[in-house]
């Protein structure tokens, strides 16, 4: 029996590496529009894949074709919660919704952005005045805004990366999990094998 | 081979779980006081197995480990498998909890397939013919299993015959990899420990 469990945990214990085939997607804001990023938690992502754009009643109100490295990129129009689906084929399917609150916030940037473009023609010697009175103008706040978003980015995807990660002590914890269902059994089964003698 | 949450309609989900319900209440009807400790260790097997990674391509897969589950268990590969799967879903989110049953059944299935056809096979010839056998019975576990996942994606909506192309040639080198470890590990099972097999067997009847 020893030389039996020898051979079982050799098998459980070959060198196993982190990644899953588990479809990881991932909506979020970005300036006036929805960035998005599609793949597998094993680092593949996925490329030209259409991410269909639902509303709430599940009529379709937009898509989007991820690029080369699974991000997407859809502007909103209305301010009405948006579910993102995405299908990759053979069973792996992804949903992920942004709230109507988030849409408005992102339509309020959008709004301003297009108020900075049609006053941009008009004196640009005044607004230059005004930057160096005022605290931050909305075309500053908007630049930084772009700029964090694009240092946070890698971080983001690190994060996503780390929270699927499977260590060691959660596997070590599923197979306790499962010794101690099947030990569990055995001793129902042996009360019963008892009770019946 | 996970199938996830939302890829499958209502019907076919209700439909695998009824019958994988099924499937583990004649596993555990079936299962003796002393094939407990066996089951428990294929099913931790199983549940290590599947974070074990392939790298094939653009894509990687994953090993499975059912074929040798159904020659060593029988019809107690169901409760070994879905525990395994259970587990899965709660700790890494592999597949999901609602198609949990059809993942078992398209799982646990051809494990017990794999007894029913290889069984007696494996059980009865020489060690090395036994060990070819359940080689052959593992890569048709995976075959199967493949199969079964095409289809149920193909009573959802997908074309049977791309989805189960997709799917079957991206496991033939995890049925190339499954055939050695099965066929090897019966082979050593039946060196080291003949009476494995005529115990289980012969405490189950």
């Amino acid at each position: 029996m020893i030389r039996y469990l020898a051979l079982i945990i050799a098998l459980i214990a070959l060198p196993f590496p982190a990644a899953a085939h588990k479809v990881i997607f991932a909506i979020f804001k970005s300036g006036d529009s929805i960035e998005g990023e599609l793949g597998f938690s094993n680092g593949d992502m996925s490329a030209g894949t259409t991410i269909q754009v639902l509303d709430a009643q599940g009529v379709q109100i937009g898509e989007a074709v991820t690029d080369r490295d699974g991000f997407f990129i859809f502007t909103p129009t209305e301010p009405i919660p948006h579910v993102f689906k995405a299908d990759m084929g053979a069973g792996h399917v992804a949903e992920a919704t942004m709230p109507a609150n988030e849409i408005a916030e992102i339509l309020g940037v959008a709004a301003i952005e297009e108020t900075l473009s049609q006053q941009a023609p008009a004196g640009t010697a005044e607004t230059a005045a005004q930057v160096t009175v005022a605290s931050l103008s909305n075309e500053e706040r908007l630049a930084i805004a772009e700029a964090v978003r694009d240092e946070m980015r890698p971080l983001r995807r690190e994060l996503a990366a780390y929270r699927e990660k499977n260590d060691l002590q959660t596997v070590l914890g599923g197979i306790g999990y499962i010794f101690g269902l099947f030990g569990l059994y055995f001793y129902i089964a042996a009360r019963r094998r008892m009770a019946g003698q | 081979m996970h199938i996830v949450d939302g890829a499958l309609s209502n019907s076919v989900v209700i439909a695998g779980t009824v019958l994988a319900v099924g499937g583990v209440a004649m596993g555990l009807k079936r299962l003796s006081l002393e094939r407990i400790p066996a089951t428990g260790i294929l099913s931790a097997s199983f549940f290590v197995a599947s974070l074990i990674h392939v790298p094939i391509g653009p894509s990687s897969v994953h090993l499975i480990l059912n074929g040798l589950a159904g020659l060593i268990l029988g019809w107690a590969a169901f409760p070994a498998l879905f525990v395994g799967l259970l587990l899965q879903t709660v700790f890494f989110g592999f597949g999901g909890l609602t198609v949990l049953g059809v993942n078992a059944l398209n799982i646990a299935g051809p494990a017990v397939l794999t007894w029913l056809l290889f069984g007696k096979l494996v059980e009865r010839s020489s060690p090395t013919t036994g060990a070819i056998w359940a080689g052959v019975g593992g890569a048709f576990a995976i075959a199967a299993t493949t199969c079964l996942v095409a289809f149920s994606l193909m009573l959802t909506g997908d074309a049977f015959i791309p989805a189960a192309k997709l799917v079957f040639f991206a496991h033939i080198p995890v049925m190339v990899i499954e055939a050695l470890l099965t066929g090897t590990a019966v082979y050593l099972v039946r060196k080291v420990r003949p009476d494995l097999f005529s115990a289980i067997k012969g405490a189950a009847h």
